[in-house]
């Protein structure tokens, strides 16, 4: 017997109880500073350009300008309500395209008929973009909400449809062999072994989508409507308030980044039995 | 545990064909039996079509020629009276090792207690204690390998079939494992069909060993190790003999310096 003398590696499930305050250490630590110093040398860069008037401020406000410009955006006027009404939109769009997407993903990647019946149609629909979509759908469904939800949830459903169909066909046969002599039903099959199988390549079609549906929300509330953050970008654009437009992007780039990690988290979390190439 | 029966392998023959291509016959003519609680090992060069007889017992392949009968009945499909280890441990990564040991139990009759008391059990015969939840990824090979074993015994088998488990692990590892293997038959009296094409391994372990031979996949020889008592000594000279024996009926060594051995 030779297990005594073995030990788990340092990956042992006792890190997952680690407490928030930890967890942001690490974040914080140096080694992750690196990161920051790309984002620091840009606003360097832009305080000289503002400093030494290299751009008129009409078109490149001095930093401290668009914090200014931040704070009365968020106080005078209604920023607050603006995002979060892109928040939503958001949310909603991504929830219902992916759950439709991982719906008939997996009834497609279970049958071989179901996905000759949809692939057809599936493949031309994928190829007119969103934005493409958006003018019929607005005749349809009206300047609100409605429209954009739907447009943000077709250009989310198709990667997450496309991956978790390839996740699915592409379970390891060895898998399916083994359900097999623990003479596993159908249904326990897709439980226990297809689905857990096909979720690292479903995971990461989610993050993508994710960032995809933001970027699109942009487009879709500064082609129609009066209100959210991509109202706000054009309406600055016409006004001439740099200052505003520039708060605008700053606060769609960290919100990006923001979704991007929660993604990721959720994803490790998820893959915690996962183990690849850590750079 | 279900009442151990025995297995009887008669006159069984697989081809495979495929259009285009040459028919392959991968296994012709075999017959054998393996009495209830007995060791048997398949040895023989790749092609000889062990792995083949081996998914036939388990179920995995209902097209053959021939019957292969348990208690008197055709197989027909896989069934948890028959247990088996790959080679690759075949652990799900996504399972801790009590998970993956009770996938086994699924579809058992035992209750969800029973069913946690045999995997513990189940764990403890293999030596993995203090693991029960860790992910695969975490295990060595030859723990992984024990794992396997588990899962193939939880169930309760009559009949473990074993394809070449050992093959993937380190000399040192293997022997241990081996070892840890016939403790494990003792223990649980299960009759275990094991498969490899480690000649050492199969005298070892067996009490009968089947040598097997290629072009087409073939049984050639059936041996009795009637070896002492007592742990095998693998550098022996009937140790030897046996090994010679069942070489040179593989056709690996040329007869003419062969001292005649038990020959069953």
């Amino acid at each position: 017997m030779n297990t005594l003398t073995q030990t788990l590696p340092s990956t042992a499930p006792a890190s997952e109880a680690s407490s928030f305050g930890t967890k942001l250490q690490q974040w914080l630590a140096p080694s992750r500073a690196i990161g920051f110093l790309l984002p620091a040398g840009v606003l360097l860069l832009w305080q000289t350009a503002a400093s030494l008037a290299w751009i008129d401020p009409v078109f490149l406000p001095a930093p401290i300008k668009v914090v200014e410009a931040f704070f009365k955006m968020l106080t005078e006027q209604k920023l607050l309500w603006d995002f979060t009404i892109s928040l939503a939109l958001v949310s909603q769009g991504f929830l219902y395209g992916a759950f439709a997407a991982l719906v008939l993903g997996v009834a497609a990647g279970l049958s071989k008929r179901f996905e000759q019946f949809l692939s057809p149609t599936f493949d031309t629909i994928r190829h007119i973009p969103g934005i493409a979509w958006f003018p019929l759908i607005v005749l349809w469904l009206g300047l609100g909400a409605p429209a954009k939800i739907l447009v943000i949830a077709k250009t989310v459903f198709f990667p997450v449809f496309l991956n978790t169909l390839q996740g699915i066909r592409s379970v390891d046969k060895s898998y399916i062999e083994l359900a097999e002599v623990m003479t596993l039903t159908r249904w326990q099959l897709v439980r226990k072994i297809i689905l857990p199988a096909a979720t690292p390549t479903i995971m990461v079609s989610l993050r993508y989508a994710a960032g995809l549906a933001w970027a699109l929300v942009v487009v879709a509330e500064g082609l129609s409507g009066l209100e959210g953050l991509g109202f706000l970008i054009f309406r600055a654009q016409g006004l001439l308030l740099t200052d505003q437009l520039l708060v605008c992007m700053v606060i769609i780039g960290l919100v990006g980044f923001g979704i991007d990690r929660t993604m990721y988290l959720l994803q490790r979390r998820v893959l915690r039995w996962k183990q690849g190439f850590e750079g | 545990m279900a009442e151990p029966g025995r297995l009887e392998v008669k006159a069984v023959s697989k081809s495979y064909s495929a259009p285009g291509r040459a028919r392959v016959d991968a296994l012709v003519n075999a017959s054998f039996n393996v009495e209830p609680g007995a060791f048997v090992t398949l040895v023989g060069p790749s092609g000889c079509g062990k792995s083949t007889l081996l998914r036939l017992i388990l179920g995995l392949d209902k097209d053959y020629d021939g019957d292969i009968l348990l208690h008197g009945e055709r197989i027909a499909g896989t069934s948890l009276s028959r247990g088996i280890v790959f080679q690759d441990h075949r652990l799900l990564p996504w399972m801790t090792l009590e998970q993956n040991i009770g996938l086994a139990l699924t579809n058992s009759t035992l209750s969800p207690e029973q069913q946690r008391r045999t995997i513990q059990s189940h764990i403890e015969l293999v030596g993995l204690q203090g693991f029960e939840k860790a992910y695969p990824h975490e295990l060595s090979g030859g723990m992984a390998q024990r794992g396997a074993i588990a899962r193939g015994l939880v169930g309760q088998p009559e009949i473990l079939l074993l394809d070449e488990p050992l093959g993937a692990l380190d000399a040192l590892t293997r022997v241990r494992l081996q070892e840890e293997l016939l403790r494990i038959w003792r223990a649980e009296g299960v009759t275990m069909i094991l498969v490899t094409h480690d000649v050492d391994e199969a005298i070892f372990l067996s009490d009968t060993v089947i040598v097997m031979n290629a072009n087409p996949g073939r049984i050639v020889k059936q041996v009795k190790v009637d070896l002492p008592p007592g742990p095998r000594d693998r550098v022996s000279t009937e140790f030897a003999a046996l090994k010679r024996e069942i070489l040179v009926a593989m056709g690996e060594v040329v007869s003419h310096a062969a001292p005649q051995a038990v020959e069953a």
